[in-house]
């Protein structure tokens, strides 16, 4: 039996939610202006003291609002910015320093040396909590002269310190401003000297820029710039397909292929200043050379670029990407897989004996960062390698490795944006730093010391050789260089940089 | 009648505290027994083990763990549930910003979740016994099958992409702004006296919460249906045909007002679920609420967050909780009387 409810009323009640929903609602495609861009960015900042947090994804946002005391032109030279002209002494201990006196913040003071000392030697003193006071821990002093003219006063010799100044968190903040209002209400009301001055930000959701028209450098051709946070990968290639945005990096190197087919759009797979890497113990399983060595030769880093990056990731026989300094273009680690087998025949395992490992990775960390691992995983097994896999949070890392608790070998991804060859083998081998898994002194005592030469030719040929040792001595297997994936509207233009950057003030419209 | 949900309302909130604590508790452990050091965390990868010890030291890790849950208690109840690891802000702040948006998308999913729910189970028991009820019957199963997060994808490629009808990130357009009085943008909006924003706001609401709400209302349709099945069981509803009421009469007046109790426990139920459903819903919209937070706090150990985060869901869940039984009260005479 049925109730005699009239058909009418029921799907009138049924339609009502969705119906009425969407009637009469249409939501054009984002109307392309040639003074203004929108970006789909993965990540917000953590906060707006540029300062205040070593985070890879943000350094491309601040440096929109502030600037850096030394900058790097596209192939990573470094380049004059509010620094005219510097020059290291001979101990590598002091660094003088000559700013621009053309500079003002936002607010329309004028930057100074006073504002430099703040950044990179008060602030800390002060005990903000900042992460510089890391990178900055063996400024002694920095003693000024002039509103234009400094030196950087070190502890101990800091031959990198003006790659530094062109690094991580190292951007000029406005002293007297920040002394005024402090620092929680600096992170609201953010000043800089960048190109475009913060004028609308939403936690998690959008950042709005606009040109800042006192700008010292050269003017940036797009006025407004909207940031919109879209973390999940597929819906920031949906924004981009809706008209919602113009430009998104990270999306999965076979959306491109995908998406460079649409008339409107254009995608780019870069190679970047970042390398996936297995960081190496030097014992428990990877005690024996011959094991470390066979697991280097039985990997096909060709198969795993072709694999999971479309071709477009490099393959590496060293922890240093191609086009930097420290890159050793006479060298090749091959991949042998009958040398492994005799590698690991030498310490008496084979196929029926298999050398038993422990094995780690970290899953989305990075692109197909687990898949990679589990192929690799294949690989060794058809060597003699039986390799217990696991997943690894990245941010256990350095807890797991201050602890001496990673595995035998970790599937790990480093960002150098410098390309400085300090930044890449100084940083992942130094076994006094906390990156390092491989502790053998016999690496580790070549490293130390190449942190004091103040030759920059003598640096950066110690830092060639050390690499090739440390790959022959099997202290660490390089894999593939990483790649960026950038899709835009075909007419957005934008300059790329060997390091990743997406700078919104290199855009413009053709 | 009011005394009675008043004495409710008091029991439950005595509950709810001694629930709360052993929340905490529990969360508290849970946190602290993960291989994560807070103190590492909150410094640079480059900090020294000397370095990483002060800051032990100075965020108390170093001491017995029921001494720091007591600090923490002592914080917590004073407003302080500490600062965040990764935005070096205090936590309170965070979850406040952030949590009117997720209230917003949730009590609107809920809405499309009973509206949908209750129109579907009345379709449900309308062609019941018909040719036409094992089509629905599979529609409901369908339903019931597809998680929020596909259904949030399929939104988006079709009414976001394809047809391009409604936007699919953030609360409101780009070059809109508002002050923020309540933080809830629907209310916000018409306190500032601009429906502009307030008709951008329901335009980015309606995917997010449709997703979240179709996917929860294949459970209420069939509760009602099954509750209207019992209800036409009873005799009053036969009585009512003798006394020659219309069947729409009978559904409306007699039927659905007892069917609708067990539905409504359900709705309380699931809407804790779908409070916590969010999550996925608002990384995959970059919609900016709670969920948006938490998944950036578990990317980076973000404990405090983690654990702040934890304590509103609970919150908001007891709160629910404590409504829809004072909803049942109201509704329920028998339960007066009791």
């Amino acid at each position: 039996m049925t109730t005699a409810i009239e058909r009418r009323a029921l799907l009138q009640l049924l339609g009502l939610g969705i119906g009425g929903a969407t009637l009469g609602l249409s939501w054009p495609a984002a109307a392309q202006q040639t003074d203004a861009v929108t970006i789909g960015w993965p990540s917000d900042v953590p906060s707006w003291d540029p300062n205040q947090r070593f985070t890879p994804e943000a350094q491309h946002l601040y440096k929109l609002v502030f600037d850096q005391p030394l900058d790097q032109d596209p192939k990573l030279a470094l380049v004059p910015a509010l620094i005219k002209t510097w020059d290291m002494a001979a101990d590598g201990k002091s660094l003088k320093i000559e700013l621009r006196d053309d500079i003002v913040f936002h607010d329309g003071t004028r930057m100074t040396t006073e504002d430099f000392r703040y950044t990179f030697f008060e602030r800390i003193k002060a005990g903000h909590a900042v992460d510089t006071k890391n990178s900055w821990r063996s400024v002694s002093d920095i003693e000024i002269s002039s509103p234009t003219q400094c030196v950087m006063k070190f502890a101990s010799p800091a031959v990198t310190a003006p790659q530094w100044l062109a690094f991580m968190g190292s951007f000029v903040v406005p002293k007297k401003y920040m002394e005024s209002i402090g620092v929680e209400k600096f992170r609201e009301k953010p000043i800089g000297t960048g190109p475009y001055k913060l004028v609308d930000y939403q936690l998690n959701t959008r950042i709005v820029l606009e040109r800042n028209e006192q700008y010292w450098g050269p003017k940036p051709m797009v006025k407004r710039v909207t940031i919109e946070i879209i973390k999940d990968p597929s819906a920031r290639v949906a924004a981009l397909q809706s008209g919602q945005i113009d430009l998104t990096i990270n999306v999965p190197v076979r959306e491109v292929a995908r998406l460079e087919r649409e008339p409107s759009l254009a995608g780019e797979i870069n190679p970047i200043t970042r390398v996936m890497l297995l960081q190496c113990r030097n014992d428990q399983g990877f005690t024996d050379q011959n094991i470390r060595l066979a697991a280097h030769h039985a990997i096909d880093k060709a198969a795993l670029s072709k694999a999971f990056f479309n071709n477009a990731a490099v393959p590496l026989s060293v922890p240093v990407t191609p086009g930097t300094p420290g890159f050793p273009a006479d060298y090749k680690f091959a991949y042998d897989p009958d040398k492994a087998k005799a590698l690991l025949a030498k310490s008496g395992f084979d196929m029926g004996k298999p050398a038993k490992i422990t094995f780690g990775s970290t899953n989305g960390q990075f692109p197909s960062d687990y898949d990679i691992a589990r192929a690799i995983q294949q690989m060794w097994k058809k060597v003699g390698i039986d390799a217990e896999l696991e997943t690894i949070e990245y941010a256990k890392y350095f807890e797991l490795n201050r602890g001496g608790k990673l595995p035998d070998a970790m599937l790990y991804s480093w960002d150098n944006a410098t390309g400085d060859p300090e930044i890449f083998a100084g940083y992942l081998l130094n076994t006094k730093m906390p990156f390092s898994a491989f502790k053998d002194p016999a690496v580790g005592d070549k490293i130390a010391p190449l942190f004091g030469v103040t030759d920059y030719q003598a640096r950066i040929q110690g830092y060639k050789d050390v690499v090739k040792f440390a790959v022959d001595y099997g202290a660490t297997i390089p894999l593939l260089q990483s790649v960026q994936t950038v899709v835009r509207r075909k007419k957005l233009n934008y300059e790329k940089f060997g390091n990743g950057w997406v700078l919104a003030n290199t855009m413009s419209w053709s | 009648m009011l005394a009675t949900v008043l004495t409710l309302i008091g029991r439950r909130a005595l509950l709810s505290f001694l629930i709360l604590f052993i929340v905490s508790v529990l969360l508290f452990i849970v946190l602290r027994a993960l291989p994560v050091d807070p103190a590492a965390m909150s410094l640079p990868p480059n900090a020294t083990v000397a370095e990483i010890e002060a800051k032990r030291h100075e965020m108390g890790l170093d001491l017995s763990l029921p001494r720091q849950y007591l600090i923490w208690l002592s914080h917590a109840v004073s407003g302080d549930l500490g600062s965040s690891i990764q935005f070096r802000r205090g936590v309170l702040g965070l979850v406040a910003s952030t949590l009117p948006a997720t209230i917003e998308l949730a009590v609107l999913a809920m809405l499309v979740a009973s509206v949908l729910g209750l129109a579907g189970g009345l379709a449900l028991f309308h062609v019941r016994g018909t040719a036409k009820e094992p089509a629905l019957d599979l529609g409901t199963v369908v339903l019931l099958s597809l998680p929020e997060f596909l259904w949030a994808l399929f939104f988006i490629l079709v009414v976001g992409v394809a047809l391009r009808w409604l936007p699919f990130t953030g609360r409101i357009d780009p070059d809109m702004r508002l002050p923020v009085t309540t933080g809830f943008l629907l209310i916000d909006s018409w306190i500032a006296g601009r429906p502009d924003i307030f008709r951008s706001a329901i335009e980015h609401l309606i995917l997010p919460s449709l997703a979240l709400g179709i996917a929860f209302s294949p459970a209420i349709m069939r509760v009602l249906r099954s509750s209207l099945l019992d209800v036409y069981q009873e005799d009053y509803i036969h009585l009512a045909r003798l006394r020659g009421l219309g069947e729409k009469h009978i559904l409306i007046r007699h039927a659905l007002k007892n069917a609708i109790l067990p539905t409504l426990s359900l709705m309380g139920v699931q809407f804790g679920f779908l409070f916590g459903g969010t999550l996925l819903v608002e990384l995959i919209f970059s919609y900016p609420g709670l969920g948006n937070l938490m998944v950036d706090a578990v990317r980076n150990a973000d404990l405090p967050i983690i654990q702040a985060v934890g304590l509103t869901y609970c919150i908001v869940v007891l709160s629910i909780n404590t409504i829809v039984d004072s909803l049942y009260v109201i509704l329920n005479p028998k339960l007066r009387l009791q």
